[in-house]
């Protein structure tokens, strides 16, 4: 058997599947010569499995104030407290706190003129997550499960998308279905819970052997589907142990500079386990940082967590072009919505969603630039709005996923990857 | 407890007779509505009509053993005890499995079990996350206590459509908080939960596959415009919800007004200047409160007043829903605009309702057309869900997505066990006891018929294998390891009991009960935490005081251990290739103890084992 974990095994008592829709290129339209758009879309896919590329999304939880971040306003009083720092990039100044951002300007693109309606933190999080809004009758898959539906490499033992921290909501296979569900890492560092067999490496072979015996039985009895179903899922979990990859999440053998350089904190390493899931071929990783919903003492919460953030971000980036694999990776930046303007009663800033800012870095993109604007006020977008499914094309073009491609939903609507929206050209030109 | 399996061998000979008292159905038209025996008969001869029409034959009745696990875990959701077992097995009456069911269906696990198979049916697709989180255990209370005194369906149905109150007081609040009082969504998930249909792509366009109409959906959610999920004030302890009739706009203060800026404007400005200020709204103490909140939020240029376009633009939180208590259907070619003003209708009678009423009043009468016993679809819903469940195949499949157009499986079957369901009052225990008495539940798993690997067997020709739910197989490791369940679940009472075992354990094997069994796939992470868990070690070892340690210090033979084994865990006897199979494991093996672990970790790790047969 040469499962891995996406092949879509058969995994139904009757052979197929009949709520999922697939598509693959046959052998025969190949020879004609008569392929299809969307079959050379797959044959592209396939292409870029080889080339390996892949999304790293740092999910800043809770929502971030954007003026703490990327879009200080030190002359307006809504700027509050926060200074602006300059960047390496010449016009480009960031909110202080942000030093190891400010030296790799040159591979991020700041998105100052983020927009949407949703000021509920679920339903926000599930937006920026699917690009769909919640609703009961469909699970959207998030657009790392749709990506890695498209390019994930197949033969991989491991999981080819990995949340490190709390899976926030909408951050889900939905319909995909289990072969796309982001495996939770919730100590990063350490290998999956429970993927260390608790008896020697022969005995763990021989119980495996004896309980394939002892299923055969049943098996004849009338469980046929059911034991075919648990020896497919069996067969992965049990390579993913048996697999030298498994290593990919053990951390312990990177240098203690680098180490240090990404910081000791959970958002750090974190990062770091990021770049090695990647560099052992995983095409999406979430690494969420939590605390960034600051209704109060908003200047002294993010410094806090800019302490964290920032050391983390820029080492990643910096490590993954020491490598060569920033170009093909993608960095983003990214929380729910953005914060009020005008900073409250408690020193907070409440939810706004109508004006925030986004981050994105390598994958091909330009570097060094800012894109859109606010009013000096920050409560209002001055020119470029960008919406979520414009952020989502460009993240879709940056890794060469076709958001056009359509997966079926259960009560067979079409969906698309990414459903409206535009490139945002100026990242990429 | 017994002294070994032997019992079992009786059992052969009483599931004949058990079998053979069954009597030939009566005539559908003197049916004895009440009778569940006749009914369970009448269904079972209209399936088997049709089994036959199709040239096929029906699979052999299952064992006293695999009868007795089944019923165990679809009526109380766990695996059978070695005592019941025994116990079953020492019972020549030849009515016992009847009499089984009788005594699962009045036992309080029963209520529980299917109490939290509610719930899942429910959250699972909630649109509010934190739902589940903050009142799940209050739902699950009330529904077992309804349960437990076998409250009609109807009442169930019309409690959940109408409730109102605090979330964590009133379980039948679930279903309205799961969905933030969203019409939309409640009209998806009351037609869908209680009527089995999906009107919800109507939502945008004419349905597909179905004969509703947009029109028809948003009659619906006509009903739902003047209910709303508001959180209470002034409290410190943990956030309180409560599910509350809007009757009367607000368009003379509060957030209301905003969503007609410019008349707000007109009707508060007093100097003409076409703003609001401060001054202004003295004395409209609601607005008041509120003014210098939004001016925070929406004065542009800084002079202290609101104008109208400034008002226009503040991002109101949670959308403009509750801007009137009508509902509007919205225009899909500008989205921005009003829309077309709704009178409640209900797709299923037409029947036209007042123009006006109040929330309460809108919410009774549609309660009242949905459980009328005129509309099929409710009892069928149900009927069809519990069949599906039990049998691991319904009626209709999905079980949420019946309607007219759908082609049922022995359509004339279904019919009459729910036209059967309706006339004895929608009483769910019947129902239940009825369908677990009929010869379909009741055949073995293994097919008559010859059937290739992508031929679906004839629909209850044989009992479809099915995956546990989370909790059954929770339950189920409980049962084996000995060690009692704590029974009773906290009232929802905000997050402070996601960390128990059982929490996480049934978080990582859960799965939506509406999803057709074809789609229910295992995951890694089960598998993982199957094998390698520092759990299902424990449950596994030979040392200390668990199950195994009791069974390789009591049966010093080998084969007397390795039948009380295959009891505690898979709730039968071994087969001979089994045995076979497990001494040559032991004899080839130089530590007992370790070898037996070894035998424990693989039933344990069976698909047999998280599965129903």
């Amino acid at each position: 058997m040469n499962a891995s974990w996406h092949e879509m095994v058969k995994m139904t008592r009757h052979g197929f599947n009949r709520r999922r829709f697939l598509h693959t290129v046959s052998a025969a339209g190949l020879a004609a010569g008569t392929l299809s758009f969307r079959d050379l879309v797959s044959l592209q896919a396939e292409e870029l499995r080889k080339k390996h590329k892949a999304v790293i999304v740092l999910w800043m939880a809770g929502a971030p104030s954007q003026m703490e971040t990327f879009d200080p306003k030190p002359k307006h009083e809504n700027g509050g407290d926060t200074k602006a720092i300059k960047t390496n990039v010449p016009g480009i100044q960031i909110a202080e706190g942000w030093e190891q951002t400010a030296k790799v300007m040159q591979h991020c693109n700041i998105i100052r003129s983020m927009s949407h309606k949703e000021g509920n933190h679920r339903r926000a999080t599930y937006q920026l997550h699917t690009g769909y809004l919640p609703a009961g009758s469909v699970k959207h898959p998030s657009l790392g499960s749709n990506i890695t539906s498209e390019i994930a490499d197949k033969k991989l033992e491991i999981p080819s998308i990995v949340t490190i921290g709390r899976g926030a909501d909408g951050n889900g296979a939905g319909f995909l279905g289990v072969n796309y569900e982001p495996l939770l890492i919730t100590k990063p560092g350490d290998i999956p819970e429970n993927s260390a067999p608790r008896v020697t490496d022969s005995r763990y072979a021989k119980r495996l052997n004896l309980l394939g015996k002892l299923q055969e039985d049943f098996s004849d009895r009338g469980g046929k589907t059911v034991v075919q179903n648990q020896n497919a899922i069996y067969g992965k979990a049990s390579r993913m142990v048996q697999s030298p990859n498994l290593q990919a999440f053990n951390t312990e053998s990177e240098p203690e500079s680098l180490k240090t350089r990404y910081g000791n904190t959970q958002f750090g390493k974190g990062c770091l386990l990021a770049r090695r899931l990647v560099e052992h071929g995983v095409s999406y990783v979430e690494v969420v940082s939590n605390g960034w919903d600051t209704h109060d003492n908003v200047f002294d919460r993010v410094s806090t967590l800019a302490s964290q953030v920032d050391p983390a971000m820029a080492t990643l980036i910096s490590d993954l072009n020491d490598r060569g694999m920033l170009d093909d990776t993608l960095v983003v930046w990214m929380g729910e919505f953005g914060r009020t303007p005008k900073v409250n009663g408690r020193g907070g800033r409440d939810h706004y969603p109508r004006a925030f800012n986004a981050m994105l870095a390598g994958g091909g993109t330009k570097g060094g630039q800012v894109i859109g604007s606010t009013t000096p006020d920050g409560t209002a977008i001055k020119d470029r709005p960008v919406t979520v499914t414009d952020l989502f094309q460009s993240i879709c073009h940056s890794i060469k996923v076709d958001p056009e491609v359509t997966h079926m939903s259960p009560l067979g609507r079409p969906m698309k990857i990414v459903d409206g929206g535009e490139v945002i050209q100026e990242l990429f030109s | 407890m017994c002294k070994n399996a032997s019992q079992w061998v009786r059992f052969g000979l009483f599931s004949f007779l058990a079998i053979a008292v069954s009597t030939p159905a009566m005539a559908g038209s003197n049916l004895n509505y009440r009778n569940h025996v006749a009914v369970a008969r009448q269904v079972d001869q209209l399936i088997e009509q049709g089994i036959k029409e199709k040239g096929q034959s029906v699979a052999q009745a299952a064992s006293d053993e695999d009868f007795l696990r089944r019923l165990t875990l679809d009526l109380v959701g766990r695996i059978p005890s070695v005592s019941e077992m025994t116990l079953y097995g020492l019972d020549p009456d030849p009515m016992k499995r009847d009499k089984q069911i009788r005594k699962l269906i009045a036992s309080e696990d029963f209520a529980i079990n299917w109490s939290a198979y509610w719930r899942d049916v429910l959250y699972s697709r909630a649109t509010d996350s934190r739902a589940a989180r903050l009142q799940s255990g209050t739902f699950e209370n009330w529904l077992k206590e309804n349960i437990e005194a076998n409250k009609p369906w109807d009442e169930v149905a019309t409690e959940m459509i109408t409730a109102s109150g605090d979330v964590r007081e009133d379980g039948a609040t679930a279903l309205i908080f799961a969905h933030q009082g969203n019409p939309k969504e409640i009209t998806s998930e009351v037609t869908r939960i209680f009527l089995g249909i999906q009107i919800q792509c109507a939502n945008c366009h004419d349905h597909p596959t179905d004969t509703w109409t947009r029109e028809q959906f948003h009659q619906m959610a006509a009903f739902f415009p003047r209910v709303a999920v508001r959180q209470k004030r002034g409290d410190s302890g943990p956030r309180i919800f409560e599910i509350v009739s809007i009757d009367k706009a607000k368009n003379s203060s509060g957030r209301d007004a905003l969503n007609n800026p410019k008349r707000l404007v007109r009707t508060l400005d007093k100097n003409g200047d076409k703003k609001i200020s401060r001054d202004e709204v003295q004395g409209k103490k609601q607005f008041a409160r509120l003014f210098d909140r939004l001016l925070a939020l929406g004065d542009k240029n800084g002079d202290k007043a609101l104008s109208a376009e400034e008002i226009q633009a503040i991002p109101l939180p949670g959308g403009n829903r509750r801007a009137t208590t009508e509902y509007y259907m919205p225009n899909l070619e500008n989205p921005t605009a009003k829309g077309t003003l709704m009178q409640p209708a209900f797709f299923i009678n037409k029947e036209k309702v007042a123009a006006g009423l109040k929330d309460v009043e809108r919410r009774e009468l549609l309660a009242k057309y949905v459980t009328d016993p005129d509309n099929p679809w409710f009892a069928k819903a149900f009927v069809n869900r519990i069949w599906s469940e039990m049998l691991g195949r319904g009626f209709y499949s999905p079980v949420d997505d019946m309607g007219p157009l759908r082609d049922p499986e022995h359509e004339q079957a279904i019919e009459l066990l729910s036209e059967a369901f309706t006339k004895n009052g929608y009483d769910t225990k019947w129902l239940y006891r009825t369908i677990a008495n009929t010869a379909a539940y009741q055949r073995s798993i293994k097919s008559p018929n010859n059937q290739t690997e992508i031929d679906e067997p004839i629909a209850f020709a044989c009992a479809t294998p099915t995956r546990l739910r989370s909790e059954q197989i929770f339950a189920s490791l409980m049962e084996l390891s000995g060690l009692e369940q704590e029974k009773n679940v906290p009232r929802g009472r905000g997050n402070r009991f996601q960390n128990n075992p059982k929490t996480q354990f049934t978080n990582l094997f859960n799965y939506d009960p509406s999803t057709p069994q074809d789609d229910i796939m295992g995951t890694i992470p089960q598998s993982l935490f199957m094998m390698n868990s520092n759990i299902i070690d424990k449950l596994i070892s030979a040392r200390g005081t668990g199950p195994l340690a009791r069974i390789v210090k009591k049966y010093s033979d080998d084969t007397d251990a390795i039948t009380e084994l295959y009891l505690l865990v898979l709730s039968r006897d071994p087969s001979k290739k089994e045995l076979a199979i497990c001494s040559e494991y032991l004899e080839e093996s130089s530590n007992r103890n370790e070898a037996f672990e070894d035998i424990m970790w693989s039933l344990v790790n069976s698909s047999e084992f998280i599965s129903k047969r």
